[in-house]
């Protein structure tokens, strides 16, 4: 089977994955052991409003037709509106409102640790054994162990402390950079983006930079908690990256580059780099999946605004139809990214295949 | 990967173990008799272990029986009550055809043979299941509906009712009553009711000492019992378990996540003595519970836990801390939380919290892959699409997201399966429901190579059942990738579960959980009272870093070229 062939059959193989998601999710909150008048109304609901509710949301039709009227409304986008957290308003509207603020800190999440993660594996795995080999390693391991809910905490606490200098060596976290204590802004809360503006060139919408003060206060917000979200890829970079740069410096079309005399700036950064690379990628592309689960601890612990803090409330407080229609978006994504790393490995590597 | 080869076909050897045991049976003899005297000095907490165990099968059973009914009664509603009488039935005995399948191995042929049918091999084989399945129905329906019912439960009642009542009686070397720690002051300085009138924190200190000591000894002796099987009872000179504990003997990165492992599990097990107060009294139930202090006047004074853990508390503006005593003379070694609860009897039954979790949903995952991967390797086709859409499916939705919202969703309606642990077992089910694709697609590849290996088509065409063949002669090759991912991902659940309860979604209190100290905590980080965030935090990482290193080594051992892919490892804790 050629790869292209397995490509398109990935793709094929996710049209039933997604049904298969809809109708799991028809049964969780359809059929679930929640009843949905009691979860707006209150459990005590009874008479005509309760029968309103159920024959807005067509509870008294037959259950086939409104598992078809569950599924082609969910894959048109029309989840309906709030129950519980912003009772009323549409739910496609909330989670445009509240998407930058995720895919601001997923931005800087995954870009973090790509810088800070894949190097220092690929340093560790240029000198192994030496005593920075060590350090990086050690200290990849415990940092994948460190809970991002923990570490958020104690992260909250330190900043908080370093107000007014009281941090090492007179720190102030509060007035570095962009001032937030003049400002009487929090170090936590959403960003709001000020700093972003379109200008139309020949018609077409062209994103600026309007407020570099803005942009920078918006960086300083996000920093930590896209520091601690990305900090498990980071350690899996890390170790990975160690572990592909030591394979690839042993084999055997490094040492033929080094027969040939080549320099050993051109081996490590046109040999052993590149392919070392490869395997990074899935690591890279699994993020998402570690993004999306820890954007809803890092938010609600750093009082952010997106998705991740929205989806836990709608959880919370019972707002079934929302917390649905987050998941199967969160859904969608995974599997939009799960086919681009498909695509991107169908290029990169040609050696795969599903015979693997 | 012939690891688990070891233990396979000692019958091959030349000679088997029952008759190495019969020739030279003094040292199985010495080690038996010693562990028997071992398990004696404890013999109050093996038999309130037992007691535990009776509980969970009872519940499981209990879960079982109901489901069939359960699903009736939901079919009823929507079509009817006829409906939901075929249904239940036809579930019920659905169950226990499921039950039969590997049981019905056991069953003599002579129970078919009455029937006095022609059948094929094959045919018998359904026969006797079907048989079996009928049998159990009719005993099921029996004990549901007729008065042996009654019979039964009272028997069952019985015989858990004096387990209980021998593990309350019996003694125990680490009991706390032996041992107490709890006594108050005497005027003069010293310490009333306490071990040998010693201090609280000294009598707390010899008590976890024996616990730790206790736990040693048992452990060596377990493994000294490996080595005499080894050099006694064992038909072959030499296996390849051998070269993998000779492996892990040498991986001192491993042997340090194993102490910790050892430490943890020690903790959990031992909770209710290591705990310096009694939990019943201190968490569960502080309103009903009281002790005696002495008060500054001079008298000794009875007060309820639940005053005292209000004076307490440790939240930044009081502080009981590490290694002190708080003011009614109750000794926290690890301070109080800020409830005013003890904290070291937060983390010892917190430990046992996460490990029961943590056992449990890598236990089924683990389970549910294998079975899937063994059918899906010997039958292939359709059952290997089918799982293949299966696991894509749930590996599509983010886990942690996922289990919020089953979590929610049961523990909303009241489930009853939200009801043990405080919704700790529905944890643990959601778990194994999220960790299972990924384990399995780990073990896909091993179990297809080796479903093609001649030795399974010579069992084929010698006309073992699919189940022996799968049993005997594909599952001992994956057994070893399922260990190491099962130690690699249950960091990951612990991690998980910590989180979930942190946001209070998992586990509802009283329950202890570590999430819900460091919660409890969150505040009070940069004051006086930073421990209360910081010791679980710090358990966590310890126990999480020690299971990996545990995998690691365990992966190394077994097999140094395994090729174990650790960036899905890595996504166990799903970004908590």
């Amino acid at each position: 089977m050629s790869r292209w062939e397995y490509f398109v059959k990935r793709l094929l193989l996710t049209v039933p994955v997604l049904f298969l998601v809809l109708s799991f999710l028809f049964v969780m909150l359809r059929m679930g052991p929640i009843d949905p008048v009691a979860a707006i109304l209150g459990p005590q609901a009874t008479g005509g409003d309760a029968q309103a509710i159920r024959e807005r949301l067509g509870l008294d039709e037959p259950l086939w037709q409104q598992y078809v009227d569950f599924i082609t409304s969910f894959l048109t986008f029309d989840f309906g509106q709030s129950w519980v957290v912003q009772a009323g308003r549409p739910i496609i509207e909330i989670v445009v409102g509240a998407a930058p603020a995720t895919l601001w800190l997923g931005f800087w999440a995954i870009l973090l640790p790509l810088f800070i993660g894949i190097p220092l594996g690929f340093y560790a795995g240029l000198n192994p054994n030496s005593l920075g080999d060590y350090t990086a390693s050690f200290g990849g391991i415990l940092w994948q162990a460190l809970p991002n809910f923990w570490l958020s905490v104690l992260a909250l606490a330190t900043l908080r402390q370093t107000r007014n200098g009281g941090g090492p060596f007179g720190f102030d976290w509060y007035a570095f950079g962009p001032d937030f204590l003049s400002r009487d802004i929090s170090i936590t809360g959403t960003p709001d983006f000020d700093w972003f503006s379109t200008m139309d060139l020949l018609f077409f919408p062209v994103p600026y930079v309007s407020d570099w003060t803005a942009l920078a206060i918006d960086v300083k917000l996000i920093l930590p908690p896209a520091l601690i979200l990305g900090s498990a890829s980071m350690a899996a970079e890390l170790r990975i990256g160690r572990t592909a740069m030591l394979e690839t410096v042993n084999a055997n079309f490094v040492e033929t580059a080094r027969a040939k005399g080549l320099t050993s700036r051109v081996i490590v950064w046109k040999h052993i780099f590149r392919n070392a690379l490869i395997p990074l990628l899935p690591v890279i592309t699994s993020e998402a999946f570690l993004l999306i689960g820890g954007s809803v601890i890092v938010e609600q612990i750093f009082n952010i605004n997106g998705l991740g803090r929205i989806f836990f409330q709608s959880v919370t407080q019972g707002d079934l139809p929302m917390a649905g229609a987050l998941l199967f978006i969160f859904t969608l994504i995974i599997l939009f990214l799960n086919i681009l790393q498909d695509f991107l490995y169908t290029i990169i590597d040609p050696r795969v295949g599903y015979d693997q | 990967m012939s690891t688990t080869q070891t233990d396979v076909d000692k019958r091959d050897s030349d000679k088997s173990f029952r008759k190495l045991l019969g020739e030279n049976p003094r040292p199985a003899a010495v080690w038996l008799g010693v562990l028997a005297l071992l398990l004696a000095l404890e013999i109050g907490r093996v038999f309130a272990g037992i007691d535990t165990l009776f509980a969970v099968i009872g519940f499981v059973v209990d879960l079982f029986a109901a489901t069939p009914a359960a699903i009736g009664g939901n079919v009823a509603g929507t079509l009817g009550p006829a409906a939901g009488a075929v249904a239940t039935v036809v579930f019920g005995f659905a169950l226990a055809f499921a039950v039969s399948i590997p049981v019905s191995e056991y069953v003599p042929d002579a129970t078919v043979d009455v029937l006095g049918l022609e059948l094929s091999r094959r045919g018998h084989r359904w026969a006797k299941r079907v048989e079996l399945a009928s049998a159990l129905v009719a005993v099921a329906a029996l004990i549901a509906y007729t008065p042996v019912g009654g019979a039964f439960s009272a028997a069952i009642a019985a015989i858990t009712g004096s387990v209980d009542a021998l593990s309350s009686a019996l003694p125990s070397l680490t009991s706390r009553e032996l041992i107490s720690n709890t006594g108050h002051r005497t005027p003069d300085g010293g310490w009333d009711d306490t071990f040998l009138g010693l201090s609280p924190a000294v009598a707390w200190a010899i008590r976890t000492g024996l616990v730790f000591a206790y736990a040693t000894a048992l452990l060596a002796w377990v493994w000294r019992g490996y080595e005499t099987y080894r050099t006694h009872y064992r038909g072959a000179d030499w296996t390849p378990t051998d070269d993998t504990v000779r492996r892990f003997r040498s991986n001192y990165w491993g042997l340090f996540g194993f102490a910790i492992v050892f430490i943890f599990v020690v903790l959990a097990l031992w909770a209710p003595a290591v705990s310096p107060v009694e939990a019943e009294h201190n968490i569960y139930e502080p309103n009903a519970n009281g002790f005696e202090y002495l008060d500054e006047n001079g008298e000794v004074q009875e007060v309820n836990h639940v005053f005292a853990n209000l004076d307490s508390r440790s939240d930044g503006q009081n502080t009981v801390g590490l290694l002190s005593y708080d003011d009614y003379d109750r000794w926290a070694p690890l301070g109080t939380t800020n409830r005013g609860q003890d904290m070291m009897t937060h983390l010892s039954y917190g430990a046992r919290t996460s490990l029961t979790i943590g056992m449990t949903a890598i236990g089924l995952g683990a389970f549910v892959a294998v079975v899937l991967s063994l059918l899906s390797a010997y039958y292939k086709g359709i059952t290997d699409i089918a799982t293949v859409m299966t696991s894509d499916t749930i590996q599509a939705v983010p886990a942690l997201l996922l289990i919020m919202l089953v979590s929610v969703v049961f523990q909303e309606a009241d489930h009853p399966i939200a009801q043990p642990l405080d919704g700790g077992l529905l944890l643990a089910l959601i778990f194994a429901f999220t960790l299972w694709p990924g384990m399995w697609r780990a073990i896909r590849g091993p179990s297809l190579q080796v479903s093609e290996q001649e030795w399974v088509d010579a069992a084929k065409s010698y006309g073992q059942t699919p189940l022996r063949t799968m049993q005997k002669h594909m599952a001992p090759y994956i057994a070893g990738y399922i260990l190491i991912y099962a130690s690699l991902l249950i960091g990951g659940v612990i991690i998980s579960t910590a989180a979930l309860t942190f946001l209070g979604l998992g586990i509802n209190p009283p329950t202890p959980e570590w999430g819900r100290l460091i919660d409890g905590g969150r505040t009070y980080v940069a004051t006086s009272s930073w421990h209360v965030a910081t010791v679980p935090g710090i358990a966590i990482v310890l126990v999480v870093v020690a299971f990996n290193a545990l995998g690691d080594a365990i992966r190394d051992a077994i097999d140094p070229e395994a090729d174990v892919d650790e960036a899905e490892a890595a996504t166990a804790g799903g970004g908590a």
